[in-house]
């Protein structure tokens, strides 16, 4: 059998497993006397311990065997945390996720056994103990004892009646003949296992590392296929010390237990006399053989299998009860794209139907306009239904920060906490596994150069603890992220000598700029603020690699900033990717959507309310001045012969900033998909797409952002 | 077409070209490369996109680019009639794009035999889109150079 199959599970599983090291390992910081963290972190290092060793993944199993001696010694109280020994920790699971991800690029664990890492660790070790090296053997050994729950109360191991077949009789006996140790095994998987073979061929894998398997039973085949309840038996020709043997398949996770013990001949022969319910028939022929085997050795197992016994064991680990775990199913992400196309063709089809009605006005009767509501409900019902498929909480990306922000605060020396709400907040799939950089970087920013160092802290009377923050939550059709500090601020005046020095601005221009858009320079590429370069950020590709990865979201940034008490980035992204709520306008003949989201009101203005600022066509709207664009003019429509009395206005909001669009006509408000324009024309500048109508035409959106 | 033509194209594994016509002239394209033949429907005109680019179409759904190749070998611009066509073709990087023919004629197989790839004398005049002639019969069937038909058309892009 080959093992490839199971990596996907491996990678995923061990994913989770660092995860919650990790995550567990901050908590210990915090109380370093908190038992049940300690048993958590020894079970699920013990975990990956077993499942890198039954994948064959030698060197890994060495370092988290390593590790978990050490918490076996913290367990034991023998051994206190440390930061120290949080470091070495935090670094081990570095390695340890270097070797998944090498397994995930390559299939194979690579070459760095990180001995200087196990050095590290068992001189901490070797230290805190005071050179009682010896202990870590034992404790190991009663570690696994008490891993596996104790099932003692059945003393009739299955291997001892295994349902077999002549020939495999024979092999067994033939075997025991030739002077081999045969050593029987029965596995009890955990009852909430939900992959049973795969844990099976795991313990399959961990045996035939030590010897050859003769017997299945189940048959291994019934096995692949889970046909079996939640043991399974095997014989082995084995020269291995069956205690080592025992501690290797309980290794592998959800193994409840297993007994291991001696075959003799006897059980396979004279044995069929003894009363054992679910012994397969045995063929006359095999008592000929009998005579021949020789005696065995060991003292064989009381015979009597207690079968009703074993059915109320097998219930008692269930009601243990697993931590609850998310309960997730992974889904294709091509199959939900697929689904998501059906569903934009059903919309258009719908808009189809609308046109029509429309066109048919009263001709077409009740009856059909209600057809038409219905077709609507389900289409609308089934978008969203399909949205939240896609839909996953943030935290799979946010919950990698507060170890960041450990480091970092550890590297900088200054002391900071990370807060975090709303991790829960979901988010389009696509965008959850593209916002993670540009997160990062924006915490690191903070981290580097918006917490002041602590002595500067206390001189401007702030806590020497620098608190920097991450708040998701949801506003309408978007998703806020805010990341904010309370440091230094972001210093305005700085940045507009920087600006000048770098000739974007000229003095004059600057003095007209207000602090915000001062700061908005931040966002132009290669201009870093960092007085030095740090290897944590500063190196000029910052700010302005955030808002491009953030833009080519559909989202936007800005900063706040006050300088003394800190800064707050607000990242903007849209809930969905394929499905907008749109205002379709009109120029001339042509049609355009604005995405409703980004309007904020409608406006017929009198030609005469126009006004002129820098020679720039303005509205003054209800205490505020807002720049027009005429539509017709930035997209080269052909002139408008006739001047009319009053425009159209669309305004529309990007952060605190207002447009004014000047369009014919207004159509209304329609469900949109949105569709790439084709890799040829793909990047026009106030275009971001295209959609289909009812009636099959094409109409352009409008990229609202440009207009700004 | 003859029915001994056809035999041939079983025996010698011809390449099938379709055959359109451009100001009077013939020219082919590799049927490999066409997904789909169909009518000239609404375009939508997109502002700011290179000349030649007539704008969008839709097909069955799907958003398809539309250029005139008149306009871009520097003829004058397509006049729309009842037999111009939108021949749609299928590229590996590019994706769909749609390009515009004054009528669609038929399909000849063209064995390499029958092509004359000797055609660098033409590389100085505008717009050399071509990457042989074909002969079919007395007629002379210009082969397109696909890549170059749509492979310029990003270059126009980022001007």
């Amino acid at each position: 059998m080959d093992v490839s199959q199971y990596l996907d599970v491996f990678i995923d599983e061990s994913n989770e497993h660092i995860q919650t090291l990790s995550d567990n390992i901050m908590a210990l910081e915090q109380e370093p006397d908190n038992s049940d963290t300690v048993n958590e972190i020894f079970r699920v290092a013990h975990s990956l311990k077993g499942m890198a060793g039954t994948m064959g993944f030698k060197k890994m199993q060495h370092l988290t065997h390593d590790m978990e001696n050490v918490f076996q010694e913290v367990r034991n109280d023998n051994v206190k945390v440390t930061s120290e020994l949080i470091d070495i920790l935090f670094n081990c699971l570095d390695a340890i996720e270097a070797y998944v991800d090498n397994v995930k690029n390559t299939s194979n664990e690579g070459d760095e056994d990180n001995a200087v890492l196990i050095q590290k660790l068992n001189d901490f070790l070797n230290r805190a103990m005071g050179k009682e090296t010896a202990a870590p053997a034992a404790n190991e050994a009663a570690a696994s004892a008490q891993n596996a729950p104790a099932d003692a109360s059945s003393d009739a191991p299955l291997y001892t009646h295994l349902n077999m077949d002549d020939n495999d009789k024979i092999k067994v006996v033939e075997t025991l003949e030739g002077g081999n140790t045969v050593l029987g095994i029965t596995v009890h998987v955990n009852h909430d296992c939900l992959l049973k073979a795969a844990r099976a061929f795991l313990v399959y894998k961990a045996i035939e590392d030590a010897g050859d398997i003769l017997v299945y039973d189940p048959s291994s085949s019934d096995v692949e296929d889970e046909k079996f309840e939640f043991d399974f038996s095997v014989l082995v020709q084995t020269d291995a010390n069956p205690d080592e043997l025992k501690a290797a398949i309980e290794a592998v996770s959800e193994i409840d237990s297993c007994e291991i013990g001696p075959v003799t001949a006897e059980m396979y022969h004279e044995g069929e006399a003894q009363p054992a319910p679910s012994a397969a028939p045995q063929a006359p022929a095999e008592e000929a053989n009998a005579p021949a085997a020789p005696a065995a050795p060991a003292a064989p197992a009381p015979k009597a299998p207690a079968k009703a016994e074993k059915k109320d064991d097998k219930k008692a680990p269930a009601a243990k009860g697993k931590p609850v775990t998310a309960r997730t199913v992974r889904v294709d992400i091509e199959k939900l794209d697929d689904l998501m196309n059906q569903v934009s063709e059903l919309i258009i089809a719908k808009n189809t139907l609308v046109s029509r009605a429309n066109s048919m006005e009263s001709g077409g009767g009740v009856n059909f306009s209600e057809q038409i509501e219905y077709l609507e409900r389900i289409t609308t019902n089934l978008h969203e239904s399909v949205m939240k498929v896609r839909m996953v909480p943030i935290e799979s990306v946010v919950n990698k920060f507060p170890r960041m922000i450990r480091d970092l605060s550890r590297r900088l020396n200054k002391p900071m906490d990370l807060v975090m709400t709303g991790e829960e907040t979901e988010l389009d799939r696509t965008v959850v596994d593209q916002i993670g950089d540009p997160l990062q970087h924006l915490l690191r920013n903070s981290a580097d150069h918006g917490i002041e160092d602590p002595d500067v802290r206390r001189k401007e009377g702030k806590p020497e603890t620098g608190k920097i923050w991450l708040n998701a939550y949801q506003e309408g059709n978007n998703v806020i992220i805010k990341v904010g500090d309370d440091g230094a601020g972001i210093d305005a005046e700085a940045i507009k000598g920087k600006a000048i020095e770098r000739g974007i601005v000229t003095e004059e221009e600057a003095d007209k700029l207000t602090d915000k858009e001062i700061i908005n320079f931040l966002f132009m590429p290669s201009f870093s603020m960092a007085k030095k370069i740090t290897d944590i950020s500063g190196r000029g590709v910052g700010l302005d690699v955030v808002k491009s990865n953030v833009e080519q979201l559909g989202g936007d940034v800005e900063v706040e900033s006050t300088l003394g008490s800190g800064s707050t980035f607000t990242v903007r992204l849209p809930l969905t990717l394929a499905i907008i709520q749109a205002l379709m306008v009109e120029v001339r003949e042509e049609k355009y959507a604005i995405a409703l989201a980004s309007i904020q009101n409608i406006e017929y203005i009198p030609v005469t309310d126009i006004k002129y600022v820098q020679a720039k066509e303005v509205i003054y709207l209800r205490g505020s001045v807002i720049p027009l664009v005429h539509l017709d003019k930035i997209l080269d429509c052909e002139e408008k012969e006739e001047q009319q009395e009053s425009i159209t206005v669309v305004v529309v909001k990007k952060g605190d900033s207002f447009v004014g669009i000047v369009v014919d006509n207004l159509i209304g408000q329609q469900e949109i998909v949105i569709k790439s324009l084709g890799k040829v024309i793909e990047d026009n500048k106030h275009i971001s797409g295209a959609t289909i109508l009812g009636d099959g035409e094409v109409a352009l959106i409008l990229d609202v952002n440009s207009l700004f | 077409m003859s029915k001994s033509e056809e035999l041939d194209v079983i025996e010698e594994a011809k390449q099938q070209y379709i055959v359109v016509t451009l100001g009077g002239e013939h020219y082919g394209i590799d049927i490999s490369f066409v997904d789909n033949i169909v009518r000239l429907s609404s375009i939508t005109r997109v502002p700011k996109a290179p000349a030649h680019y007539k704008g969008v179409i839709n097909l069955r759904g799907e958003v398809v680019p539309v250029m005139s190749i008149r306009m871009k070998m520097g003829l004058e611009d397509d006049q729309f009639t009842n037999s111009t066509r939108i021949i749609i073709l299928k590229l590996e990087e590019l994706g769909y794009l749609g390009i515009i023919v004054d009528s669609v004629n038929e399909v000849v197989s063209l064995g390499e035999s029958d092509i004359d790839r000797n055609v660098s004398n033409m590389k100085e005049t505008k717009g050399n889109f071509i990457n042989g002639i074909g002969k079919d019969g007395d007629r002379l069937i210009s082969i397109f150079d696909i890549d170059k038909v749509a492979g310029e058309s990003t270059k126009d892009k980022e001007k």
